[in-house]
């Protein structure tokens, strides 16, 4: 049985080696052309290869909706949430109100009519966002001159002109009230910041950064469980009886506590449809 | 706590304040609970009945998504203070409803009790177990005297009614 599997092998071989002859030859035939003619041949670049890789399926772009179309859990009529839903799209489609978490870097330009060139623009880190339809809000803080400045503005006031995300990312809270009794590096932001690109597919990048915190006069205190601060380095600034004083007030039932309960992800698709519905026309 | 007449305007109030606090309320609530898994059947004030019967059905719902997923298996080790009852509800009672999908308890109001504070009672149960029936299902009096004599007449009107038409 080897014997035969031995020619063939050769012969192949054989057949590779006349291929290798052919093409030395026909390169040879191509100069001995380009000599015939008197000139030299032209060189020209290959054009540059567009790699698509076919095998990987095409990744879909993020599904964000904004978190003021859902409404709250309360009796006021869904027709109220319904009615500002349809105004804050018409809205959209004159405004670009992107996609921004608490914890990114905004610019934020407004009409101001006082000002000499009739705007006002404010780079600040995004600490909170609040309030549902066409009252929602979003709160930018910066240190400026060594003085903290906090502006809360409305995403539907009709003097916003633009807002830009110039770093978009998470962060390990949902809200970051808790800046404000941290050292003023934390949310010092460079009012002449670039923007700096992220991709639109994928998951937000999530900035894992615990801030250090100022002597112990907080605004709140932000060691209780009612806040549930994972980004503040806690270790720095209390002793661990004082945290374990502090569970004190843990109330880990509430976990458990079915009525309390709002399972919005049936609500969030269809109001996700309602909206792409409408962004369509 | 669900809407009567006499609580038309809750002003937010979600549940009732009971025990000695809220952790109390829940605590209490996860007994009477375990208690009706057990007996399937269980008498305790009005009150309490009605605030255990929103959890009692919630708790069918998160058992439906069977043992395998996390959250419903956190709840039930949460709400089932007798581990052993488990078992059962997942393996019993989600069986149970799962062409239901609301609707899994029945609440009967019963004379007050016969105690000092003749607090206001009621039965609790879930449905479907092996106990006789809380009401007792409507007879069959389609035979009885008064409904031959009715079934009669509305027979003969119609007869009547027909030969006018002709």
């Amino acid at each position: 049985m080897a014997a035969p599997v031995r020619s063939t092998a050769i012969c192949s071989l054989g057949a590779f080696r006349n291929q290798n002859f052919r093409f030395l030859s026909t390169s040879l035939r191509q100069l001995a052309s380009g000599g015939a003619s008197g000139q030299p041949p032209k060189f020209t670049p290959p054009t540059k290869p567009v790699i698509i890789d076919k095998t990987r399926a095409e990744v879909p772009l993020r599904r964000f909706l904004s978190p003021e179309f859902i409404p709250p859990r309360q009796r006021t009529k869904s027709l109220k949430f319904a009615l500002e839903r349809k105004d804050m799209i018409q809205r959209r489609s004159v405004l670009n109100i992107p996609e921004f978490y608490v914890g990114s870097i905004l610019a934020v330009t407004m009409s101001d009519p006082h000002a000499s060139d009739k705007t006002n623009r404010f780079v600040g880190l995004c600490i909170q966002r609040s309030g549902k339809g066409l009252g929602a809000t979003f709160l930018l803080r910066n240190v400026i001159s060594n003085q903290g400045v906090e502006i809360c503005y409305e995403l539907y006031n009709p003097r916003m002109q633009k807002i830009e995300v110039l770093k978009l990312e998470k962060r390990l809270d949902d809200n970051l009230l808790y800046l404000r009794d941290a050292l003023p590096e934390y949310c010092t932001v460079d009012l002449n910041m670039k923007p700096i690109a992220t991709s639109p597919t994928g998951d937000v990048p999530v900035n894992t950064l615990k801030v250090k915190m100022k002597p112990k006069p907080w605004s709140k205190r932000w060691e209780r469980p009612k806040y549930n601060v994972q980004g503040i380095r806690f270790d720095l600034c209390l002793t661990a009886e004082k945290m374990q004083e502090a569970q004190k007030w843990a109330q880990p039932w509430l976990e458990y506590d079915m009525l309390k309960e709002y399972n919005t992800s049936a609500l969030e698709d269809s109001i996700w449809q309602e909206v792409q519905k409408s962004a369509g026309k | 706590m669900r809407l009567s007449l006499s609580t038309l305007i809750s002003h937010g109030r979600m549940a009732r304040r009971m025990g000695l606090g809220p952790k109390s309320r829940i605590d209490m609530l996860r007994n009477i609970l375990t208690g009706l898994v057990r007996h399937e059947r269980i008498e305790t004030t009005r009150g309490k009945a009605d605030e255990v019967r929103f959890y009692a059905e919630k708790l069918i719902d998160y058992a439906k998504k069977g043992d395998t997923d996390e959250k419903a298996m956190k709840m039930a080790c949460f709400w089932l203070t007798e581990k052993d009852l488990v078992p059962k509800l997942f393996r019993v009672l989600a069986p149970r409803f799962e062409n239901q999908q609301a609707g899994y308890t029945r609440m009967a109001r019963i004379p007050n009790r016969e105690n000092l504070d003749r607090a206001p009672m009621a039965v609790l149960e879930y449905k479907g177990n092996p106990y006789p029936p809380l009401f007792t299902p409507k007879r069959d009096n389609e035979l009885t005297l008064l409904n031959q004599l009715l079934k009669g007449y509305r027979e003969e009107r119609e007869q009547q009614a027909a030969a006018k038409a002709e």
